[in-house]
């Protein structure tokens, strides 16, 4: 057809050879390791602790910090496997957070410490503010990813980084979590102190946590979008009922498909998103005009998926879907979760949709060949 | 999931200078044209316009130069496409015989059909259409009734075929016909493709006019309709084969997502940006707008690596029509009691509403698609 004298398309698509390595060995710990019985415990409340030191044993907090800074030296493509699979497997650690910390710090020149970190955009999810020297914090931030369990934040101001020690009096903390049990926790700061300030280099990414953490969790959404889709066709092919599969229902395929075009679309824009990271960490021109279009586009498909998903998953598991013994709920209460987080579905539309309308008939389809909207 | 993976495809700096070439093109071809008549698109039946796409070099792009085609490769053309789909250019009247029947006929009849019929193809001159349902048949094509019968030097056809867009225009038509009997247990057996001379004596075109009144599709008869030999396309008997790798092709492209943008377009310009219900709505309609267009891409980019994204496809196509329906109830939603009758937003809500009910009917109907896509997904 076409095909047959043509020549050959561009493939932005095939992992290199890092991505390739990464992937297997982060998939053959978390398919081992996070197991029912790991998630029955944490949502019991005990942390994975050991599961985290065999996540640092195998360096994968470190992975998106350059080689010379004592990190992998992956790019954001090569190192999205582990997104990935945190969504895929539900691995319940900070570890997402922390990769985009330690990435932030070490684009910015400081020295990423040892452990945990979580993130904090000032002005989002509250109203904490870094003083002018970026000496001191003032203020309160809401739905800080897994505090508790971090020593160290990174706040972002404008271009300014600060890294700051959560374990100074300064600084009190209200225990909370998401609908996963995920540690979701309220800090109030009273001219506390950071420890470091640094100035990102990431020229036009206004709002850089604001931005990463959406990507991170438009990521582990389309894990765990992959992980209940998997999910429901097995049940679907398994669970007889009036003497077939239910899986050859034609309305059960029928939802299942749709289920799975949703996650497609959401996958294909995560796939872009972390294409334009890359390049822009990696310091290619023009990339960063493109990355914070291609982020909103992913956090809105992955959100709008989840909703479909989660509840596509449910119907077609049914009773057994909804008991505590079940593992389907490990998945459905992180899309849940995690679609609200840096930004739900609808705040992301807002930012797109008021872009379009500025654009108008005129510049609409300019901006979206562009990805400038 | 696998069989659903589309990897991402990115634009070489070469297709750049092609779109801003196609822009300047359509910007000056179009200019008078309203929003209301760029609404038509794919149901815009202009053969002038055709005709100066094929002076351009921007019909047949990718085809070889011994049937009139340009040789450029499969993204240059997917701009082509999308520019021109984009800017609601009325493309209807070549748009299958460039898209499947041109590639068609070079694959399976390189040496006597192809040279006759595509150059004229690649010139926005030769029309075709495509005869593959009938009365009764719906989606279920194996069940076919039109048939062959051998005679000397060729084939006697007669039957009937239904839905055939753009017939009353074309030159000819690529009929799915059976030659032989259905086999125990394959119903897809003896189905083979010809190509019908719809000047031919026998042949009857008879309009079907749309729910908006407007003549595109048309049943077309077949009364004992002599066809020569050499007008069966490859071999007799594969008709089933040749037909499903032509979807694959007819089920990605941008025309499967595109088709309410003008609708969105004229929303745009009416909407209120400090207003969060016109942000939010328009918003959630540009993230997919972003999406489909990055997978129709991939598809493109597989077509083009001689891959077969059969599964993947088809994933475009349901989720293409799932946005394309969605938009007419945004705009009912924001602008149902609220906008000036007769301005360019009610003409073209007036046309898309009525217009988006066939969007997941053409080119496969949505419960066909998703049959497809949960074999993909390894039910049944």
């Amino acid at each position: 057809m076409n095909t047959a004298m043509n020549l050959q398309g561009a493939d932005d698509g095939t992992p290199s050879e890092l991505q390739t390595m990464i992937a297997d060995s982060v998939e053959r710990l978390f398919a081992k390791q996070v197991t029912r019985q790991l998630l029955e415990r944490f949502d019991a409340g005990h942390r994975a602790d050991s599961l985290w030191q065999m996540v640092v044993d195998n360096g994968l907090p470190g992975a998106l910090v350059a080689q010379d800074a004592g990190g992998s030296g992956a790019s954001w493509l090569d190192a999205s496997p582990v997104l990935h699979a945190i969504g895929y497997w539900q691995a319940p650690l900070p570890l997402a957070e922390t990769m985009v910390g330690a990435a932030l710090l070490a684009q910015a020149g400081m020295e990423v410490p040892e452990g945990p970190i979580t993130l904090i955009q000032a002005g989002r999810h509250g109203d904490l503010r870094l003083d002018k020297e970026g000496q001191y914090l003032e203020g309160r931030a809401i739905n800080v990813p897994w505090a508790r369990s971090c020593r160290w934040a990174v706040v972002a101001d404008g271009a300014r980084l600060a890294l700051v020690d959560l374990r100074q009096p300064d600084i009190t903390l209200a225990a909370g979590s998401n609908f996963a049990n995920e540690e979701r926790d309220t800090l109030v700061f009273t001219n506390a102190s950071s420890q470091a300030i640094g100035q990102l280099q990431l020229p036009d990414l206004h709002e850089p946590v604001w931005h990463l953490g959406a990507l991170v969790r438009a990521c582990t959404l389309v894990g765990a979008l992959e992980a209940v889709v998997d999910k429901a066709v097995l049940y679907a092919n398994e669970r007889v009922q009036f003497g077939k599969p239910i899986g050859k229902q034609q309305v059960l395929q029928q939802y299942l498909a749709q289920m799975a075009g949703a996650t497609g679309a959401a996958r294909m824009a995560v796939q872009v998103a972390l294409r334009s990271a890359s390049d822009l960490f990696l310091g290619v021109a023009g990339s960063s005009n493109t990355l914070a279009f291609d982020i909103a586009v992913a956090k809105v498909c992955a959100g709008e998926a989840a909703t479909l998903a989660a509840s596509v998953a449910h119907q077609v598991h049914g009773a057994i879907g909804f008991t505590h013994e079940h593992t389907l709920h490990f998945a459905t209460r992180r899309l849940w979760s995690w679609r609200d987080e840096f930004g739900s579905d609808a705040h992301w539309a807002k930012v797109l949709g008021q872009a379009a309308i500025a654009a108008g008939s005129e510049g609409f389809w300019i901006g979206l060949t562009d990805r400038s909207l | 999931m696998q069989a659903l993976d589309i990897r991402p495809c990115r634009l070489d700096a070469k297709t750049q200078a092609l779109r801003a070439e196609v822009r300047a093109f359509l910007a000056e071809e179009l200019k008078h044209y309203s929003p209301a008549e760029r609404a038509k698109g794919l149901v815009g039946l202009v053969p002038e316009f055709t005709r100066k796409l094929g002076e351009r070099g921007w019909l047949g792009m990718t085809w070889p130069q011994r049937y009139g085609g340009h040789e450029r490769s499969a993204l240059e053309r997917y701009v082509v496409l999308e520019e021109l789909l984009a800017a609601g250019a009325p493309v209807g009247a070549h748009w299958v015989a460039e898209r499947q029947s041109g590639p068609l006929l070079i694959k399976f009849s390189p040496e006597v059909l192809a040279p006759q019929i595509v150059p004229g193809i690649t010139r926005g001159e030769t029309l075709l259409a495509i005869g593959m349902s009938e009365p009764d048949v719906g989606s279920d094509l194996a069940a076919v009734r039109t048939r062959a019968e051998k005679t000397e030097g060729g084939w006697i056809v007669n039957g009937s075929k239904v839905w055939t867009s753009g017939a009353h225009l074309a030159h000819y038509m690529i009929t799915l016909l059976r030659t032989g009997a259905k086999e125990e247990g394959n119903r897809r057996a003896g189905l083979s493709q010809l190509l019908i001379d719809l000047k031919a004596p026998g042949v009857t075109v008879r309009p079907i006019y749309n729910m908006l009144g407007e003549h595109d599709f048309n049943e077309v008869f077949l009364e004992n309709v002599f066809v020569p030999d050499d007008f069966v396309i490859g071999q007799l008997g594969n008709g089933w084969l040749q037909v499903t790798a032509e979807l694959a092709l007819e089920r990605s492209g941008p025309e499967r997502y595109l088709s309410s943008t003008q609708l969105y377009l004229a929303m745009l310009d009416e909407a209120d940006p400090q207003d969060s219900r016109h942000a939010v709505s328009l918003g959630r309609l540009a993230a997919r707008y972003a999406a489909l267009r990055q997978m129709s891409l991939g598809v493109a980019g597989m077509l083009a690596r001689g891959e077969n994204p059969a599964v993947p496809a088809t994933v475009v196509k349901d989720q293409g029509a799932l946005l394309e329906q969605a938009i007419p109830e945004v705009a009912h939603d924001l602008f149902g009691d609220q906008r000036e009758p007769g301005s360019d937003l009610d003409q073209v809500m007036r046309f898309l509403t009525q217009s988006a009910p066939s969007f997941s009917l053409r080119g496969g109907t949505r419960e066909i698609l998703r049959g497809i896509i949960a074999g993909g997904l390894g039910l049944r």
